[in-house]
């Protein structure tokens, strides 16, 4: 009897909770009708090895996935680790070298910063890569594991059931008005690299010097508090920006409602910028006076003359950037108007 | 070569498994009164297979099942239920007409060979 005990408990501990009384007494029974009447050790020995591995047994009842994550999952779990990881690793260099660059740098120890910048970056990228990919994972594997109640043919039949027919209704892209991935990806990392900068301003825009002992930071060009005192603004904007990113990749061409949405996003954008670059106390007084030294001018006329080109450069893209979303849009349209035309 | 072709038998024998099941259990059959049915029938099935597929099928409302302590010791009883029986007979149907063709299928390809 022992040998049947000790198989029976290697099977129990590999069962699931439920129902784990009820298989092994199915699985007792079985084993006694295979075995003749007063059985011997040999007989029993070889009953066991019909039944073959515990292991095995044990996994045919078990109703949870035997994978971390299933086909189903398997191809959203890859773009989407592919798609955060380069921004979360840029985000991280950029706070790491935020974080690093104040303070003089005298000739000798400049190649040992250097060094020991590079090492602390390296291993920033790891740790950040590991933590992305861990925690995505994570999330995957239990979206694989919450979805269990609906089984694949109930996924199946919910779809309807798919017809030639069904092209008709999504519109064929034409590539002028086409938003490639890359388009959209470039537009995630652009939101993640300003909006890094945003927060690190005092440490990363500036005026650096080189004093013929490597670079000093002289000082920083913005006031950080009256900066960030504008953060509600900002957040809106970046939460704008990524929604537009979200909405491109969804729909994948220039539509009314996309280029619509562009437009009240980049007006949005100007304003907010504006009512930011106009505030008094935006620009650090030491950084002014070096410039006003620099060309030899009052500090006055650097202050309005930075804060009117700067608004200007900004406004010219932002503008460029709503006509572009229109051009490509009005531009689809007429191309495919033609090609309707061709057909007829 | 011997790895790929268990492999693909396994997979062959894995639907056929079912309809085999499926037929033999119109009338009540515990686990291994329903083995050495099969294997008179010539149908050899790994045990670590087939009671594990029984408790899928009684998931699925295809059989139904019950203890018997009636004997000297308890034995659990599966049988068709009614939903499983037309599911069978559907299978059934399904499985003849394919086989046929494909026993055509197979057949073309030996004469053109000859």
């Amino acid at each position: 009897m022992k040998w049947i005990d000790v198989y029976l408990q290697e099977v129990e501990r590999r069962l699931p909770e439920k129902n784990r009384e009820d298989i092994l007494l199915e699985i007792r029974s079985t084993i006694e009708d295979m075995l003749p009447e007063n059985s011997t050790e040999e007989e029993v020995k070889g009953v066991l090895q019909e039944l073959g591995d515990p292991v095995k047994l044990a996994q045919g009842y078990s109703e949870k996935p035997m994978h971390l994550i299933g086909p189903r999952y398997y191809d959203t779990y890859i773009s989407l680790i592919k798609m955060i990881l380069p921004i979360a690793i840029t985000i991280s260099l950029i706070t790491l070298v935020a974080e690093n660059i104040i303070g003089s740098v005298d000739e000798g120890s400049l190649i040992m910063m250097i060094l020991a910048i590079v090492g602390e970056g390296v291993w920033r990228v790891i740790s950040v890569g590991v933590q992305v990919f861990f925690w995505i994972t994570i999330i995957f594997a239990l979206i694989e594991r919450v979805d269990l109640g609906i089984d694949d043919e109930d996924l199946r039949s919910q779809r309807k059931k798919w017809r030639a027919e069904d092209l008709k209704k999504v519109a064929h892209v034409p590539k002028k008005r086409a938003i490639s991935q890359w388009e959209v990806y470039g537009a995630f990392l652009w939101t993640a690299i300003w909006g890094t900068v945003y927060f690190h301003a005092d440490q990363l825009l500036g005026i650096y010097e080189n004093q013929g002992a490597g670079l000093t930071f002289v000082t920083p060009a913005l006031n950080q508090d009256t900066l960030l005192s504008y953060w509600p603004g900002v957040v809106l904007v970046i939460g704008l920006e990524i929604a537009l990113s979200l909405y491109k990749l969804l729909k994948k061409e220039w539509t009314k409602g996309l280029v619509w949405f562009n437009t009240v996003q980049e007006f949005l954008s100007i304003g907010i910028f504006v009512w930011i670059i106009t505030n008094e106390r935006l620009f650090q007084p030491a950084f002014i006076n070096y410039i006003a030294d620099l060309f030899g001018v009052n500090a006055a006329q650097v202050e309005s003359g930075l804060t009117w080109r700067i608004a200007a450069i900004f406004i010219i893209f932002a503008v460029w950037n709503i006509i572009d979303g229109w051009v490509k849009y009005k531009k689809g349209t007429k191309k495919t108007k033609v090609s309707h035309e061709l057909v007829k | 070569m011997s790895q790929l072709l268990n492999s693909l038998l396994t997979e062959q024998r894995r639907g056929n498994l079912t309809l085999a099941v499926l037929s033999q259990l119109r009338t009540p059959q515990y686990g291994y009164s329903l083995v050495k049915r099969l294997e008179d029938s010539g149908i050899t099935i790994e045990q670590s297979t087939l009671y594990p597929l029984l408790r899928r099928l009684e998931k699925k409302d295809l059989v139904t099942s019950s203890w018997d302590t009636s004997e000297s010791r308890p034995r659990k009883y599966y049988v068709l239920s009614d939903y499983g029986e037309g599911v069978f007979q559907t299978l059934k149907e399904e499985w003849k007409q394919a086989t046929n063709e494909l026993f055509r299928l197979l057949e073309e390809e030996n004469n053109e060979m000859d």
